[in-house]
């Protein structure tokens, strides 16, 4: 259970990214956020971490308050929370499994970590989230050798090998081709359901938001302007949300057919 | 394991052996083997060792605790020597180092050519300027004129290498353009390759100057000018409160002359970018020694 | 217009005045021959003066000549030197380097956000590069003794100032990503330096510190003019006896020296990174 309540985020030089939210996410819930850029659905999950601190209100997650959590609270609560990063976020010059064991390192001593020897239950984790997401036979290649689409399996993998309860995904597919769009947005979906992991996804495409998402919060300008179920959602509404009437940009599949 | 044990998705996927590392491997032995036998067969005294940092705390204190302000005059007189010395041998070397960089840019000169001239660049940046002056003095006398003499000829080295270098990489088009009119090789050069690099050189020309203020900070150990005699005398007879003064004064003028130069380098190369990628062009390690650009690695005109 | 075969068009466009040229580049010029002259002169500066060099090499014949003819069977006095220059060069370098990394990885924003700590950290290493390794090594002497103990410690701190400085410079342009991620997945700060910086920055740090060991090599040949260990030690001793048919064979050992490791450590930096 994620809760916002009167959450805020205003950062320095005036600008509001969250107005006064509150919202309640139950668990087991895929969750998609859209607007436009700069609507606040980045401040919005990376709040939920504790990634950005925020200026009025409070987060909750399970119950644990992100605002007043201590420096080593907060890496706890982290380490629930897994998070996929639109430019995949990976350590390039190092190997897939490297990365991926960076899932587990909030629960090794920091020798283990200064030598980069992981003890065997965590590589059979990082093992286990690879196979996961169907690219164990990478596993001891460079990263920088993979396409985009198999950079953001890795990135999925990284935060299985948490074992969260939440996962967060920040526009996991905006540096991606529509079909590897689809195989990623499915892979998070299989992932909620098989696993029951909280999915919160910040995406801008309509089409993606209504496929995939059981429920869809709009924001503009720091305000949740729709809060209600994926089908719910129609042309009139994502209108409402950006403020603006719809252009071939906010469609994934349009833009497949340029 | 308890969310991962759930039933994974696809077919057995055969998890790929850790590959050996048995060259990483070895280079560490290697490097461990190096060090450990220098370590152990260089001739050092372990008590020596051990009473180090006590001794070389103590010098530092009987340096800086009260330097004695009185020598302040003759410090700056012979830095200021020493700037003098910097600044002549950053001159010459710039004024000759120019035409020997058109010769040695592989896409100026004909291949065997430039290769001859580059090795002799790469030649004369492998002697120290601490030795050149050395051998300078026998020949002109002491003083800073065989100092100048050192760093002029040192730095010819080096900024022919920097400037070969900057003229490799220009743009070929007004070159040709250059050419298709028909001018002479001389107008060539003159009108299609100097324009692009000048600013480039002439921020090497500066900042070699910035490196050279060090080198003729020293060239006094030999007897060579500079505030290098004033600084060892001191110390041969043990006056550290005035070997103190001198060392403050070699790092503010240093410290001054680089804030300056570097600024006046960024303007002449315009900024932006630019001055960015030169800045790393050059190994900024100011210490006498220009090399080829380690941030870059692999540069593939470091030696032709 | 038929003299330039170029037909001017009738056109009512204006032909610009020639620009004048920036106060500046007048200023900068006077400046430029007026520190030369002061520099050069007799009276203020150095007294630079070419017939003075074409006189005083005449007259030093004798040892030129002597340069001219080393005693090439020298060189086997100085393989002894030459190994503890190469002692003195891996010494220091191993442990300056290894100090280096803990110094750059505090001398960047991007893993000390501490602003205090990072910019007294910057101006150290400042002062630390400012000086000569010579000046360390002079110093050092008086307070170690004669030797190449004094030498190593010389060159540890001209590494750590050398690979600080350019390590750190590398550090600030990391891609942030990779600690970001870190940072979410619960890491603590020296967990997402070693896990997501390090890893980025690792070639970059083995090509710095080859690069130091081309530079500890040159620099240690020097070293032991002010008694410091090394090759040097060899050209104080023959200077004083008039040796320059010795000290010729010294140079070029240096130079064969210094040329060979350098070439080799470009060859090995080009693969690195």
């Amino acid at each position: 259970m994620i809760s916002f309540k009167n959450a805020s985020v205003t950062y320095p030089g005036g600008v509001h990214a969250l107005r006064d939210v509150t919202l309640d996410i139950p668990p087991g819930q895929m969750i998609v956020i859209v607007g436009l850029s700069g609507a606040g659905k980045s401040t919005l999950i990376r709040a939920i971490n504790g990634l950005v601190p925020l200026t009025g209100g409070d987060v909750r997650v399970d119950g644990r308050s992100v605002t007043q959590a201590s420096g080593r609270q907060l890496r706890e609560l982290r380490a629930e929370v897994g998070m996929i990063f639109q430019t995949f976020n990976l350590v390039k010059r190092t190997t897939v499994l490297n990365n991926v064991l960076m899932g587990r390192m909030h629960g090794t001593a920091w020798w283990r970590t200064l030598l980069g020897r992981y003890p065997a239950d965590d590589l059979e984790y990082a093992m286990r989230a690879l196979e996961r997401v169907e690219i164990v036979e990478k596993a001891y290649v460079r990263a920088s050798n993979l396409s985009g689409g198999q950079q953001q399996r890795v990135g999925i993998a990284r935060a299985l090998a948490q074992e969260p309860k939440v996962l967060l995904a920040d526009e996991p597919v905006a540096s991606l081709d529509p079909p590897t769009s689809h195989v990623v947005m499915r892979d998070l979906q299989r992932i909620n359901r098989e696993l029951g992991i909280t999915t919160i996804v910040n995406l801008h495409f309509l089409d993606l938001a209504r496929q995939y998402g059981e429920r869809i919060i709009g924001l503009r300008e720091g305000d949740i302007v729709f809060d209600g179920r994926g089908e719910d959602a129609d042309e009139q509404v994502f209108r409402d949300i950006y403020g603006r009437s719809l252009t071939a940009d906010d469609v994934l599949e349009a833009k497949a057919e340029l | 394991m308890t969310k991962l044990d759930t039933p994974i998705a696809a077919v057995s996927q055969a998890r790929p052996r850790r590959p050996r590392a048995t060259g990483r491997l070895l280079l560490n032995a290697a490097l461990a083997v190096l060090f450990l036998g220098a370590a152990l067969t260089v001739e050092v005294d372990l008590t020596r060792l051990l009473e180090a940092p006590a001794a070389i705390w103590r010098i530092l204190v009987l340096m800086f605790s009260a330097p004695d302000w009185s020598e302040l005059e003759r410090a700056s007189g012979l830095m200021l020597e020493s700037i003098h010395i910097a600044w002549i041998g950053t001159i010459m070397g710039a004024i000759l180092s120019l035409p020997l960089a058109f010769l040695a840019a592989k896409n100026v000169t004909s291949r065997t050519g430039s290769t001859v001239v580059r090795q002799v660049l790469n030649a004369i940046r492998a002697v120290p300027e601490l030795i050149l002056a050395i051998a300078f003095i026998p020949i002109v006398g002491l003083g800073a004129f065989a100092g100048t003499m050192a760093i002029g000829l040192h730095s010819i080295g080096t900024l022919g290498k920097l400037a070969s270098e900057a003229i490799e990489g220009i743009d070929p088009g007004p070159v040709e353009a250059a050419t298709s009119v028909g001018a002479p090789r001389m107008a060539v050069m003159r009108w299609g390759v100097l324009p692009q690099v000048l600013p480039e050189i002439v921020a090497f020309w500066l900042y070699r100057f910035e490196i050279n203020i060090r080198a003729a900070a020293i060239l006094g150990i030999v007897g060579a000018g500079g505030i290098g005699e004033g600084l060892s005398q001191t110390i041969i007879y043990r006056r550290w409160d005035r070997a103190g003064v001198y060392v403050i004064v070699i790092v503010l003028a240093t410290v001054a002359i680089d804030a300056v130069s570097s600024r006046i380098r960024r303007r002449i190369i315009g900024g932006g970018d630019r001055a960015i990628k030169t800045e790393a062009d050059m190994v900024t390690d100011g210490h006498g020694q220009s090399g080829p650009d380690p941030a870059k690695g692999p540069n593939p005109r470091d030696f032709g | 217009m038929s003299a330039a075969g170029v037909e001017s068009a009738p056109s009512r466009q204006r032909r610009p005045a020639r620009p004048r040229r920036s106060p500046w580049a007048y200023v900068s010029v006077i400046a430029f021959l007026a520190l030369t002259w002061w520099a050069g002169s007799d009276r203020f500066g150095i007294g630079f003066s070419v017939p003075e060099l074409i006189e005083n090499a005449t007259r030093a014949g004798g040892i030129v000549s002597d340069f001219l003819d080393p005693q090439w069977i020298y060189w086997t006095a100085l393989i002894g030197p030459f190994i503890e220059t190469f002692q003195m060069a891996v010494i220091g370098g191993v442990i300056g380097c290894s100090i280096a990394l803990v110094v750059a990885f505090l001398a960047s924003k991007v893993t000390t956000p501490n602003t205090a700590a990072y910019l007294a950290d910057k101006a150290l290493l400042n002062i630390l590069r400012a000086l000569p390794d010579i000046l360390y090594a002079l110093v050092f002497v008086a307070a170690v003794g004669i030797g190449p103990l004094a030498g190593i410690i010389a060159l540890i701190l001209f590494n750590i100032g050398v690979v600080a400085k350019l390590l750190s410079e590398t550090v600030d342009g990391v891609d942030l990503g990779p600690s970001e991620a870190a940072q979410a997945a619960g890491g603590n700060r020296f967990q997402q330096i070693r896990a997501a910086v390090f890893p980025q920055v690792l070639p970059n740090y083995l090509a710095f510190s080859l690069y130091t060991f081309e530079l500890n090599l040159r620099a240690s040949t020097v070293l032991g003019i002010v008694g410091a260990g090394g090759i040097g030690t060899l050209i104080n001793v023959e200077r004083a006896a008039f040796r320059y048919d010795r000290i010729a064979v010294i140079i070029v050992a240096i130079f064969v020296i210094v040329f060979v490791v350098e070439s080799i450590s470009i060859a090995l930096r080009r693969r690195l990174v």
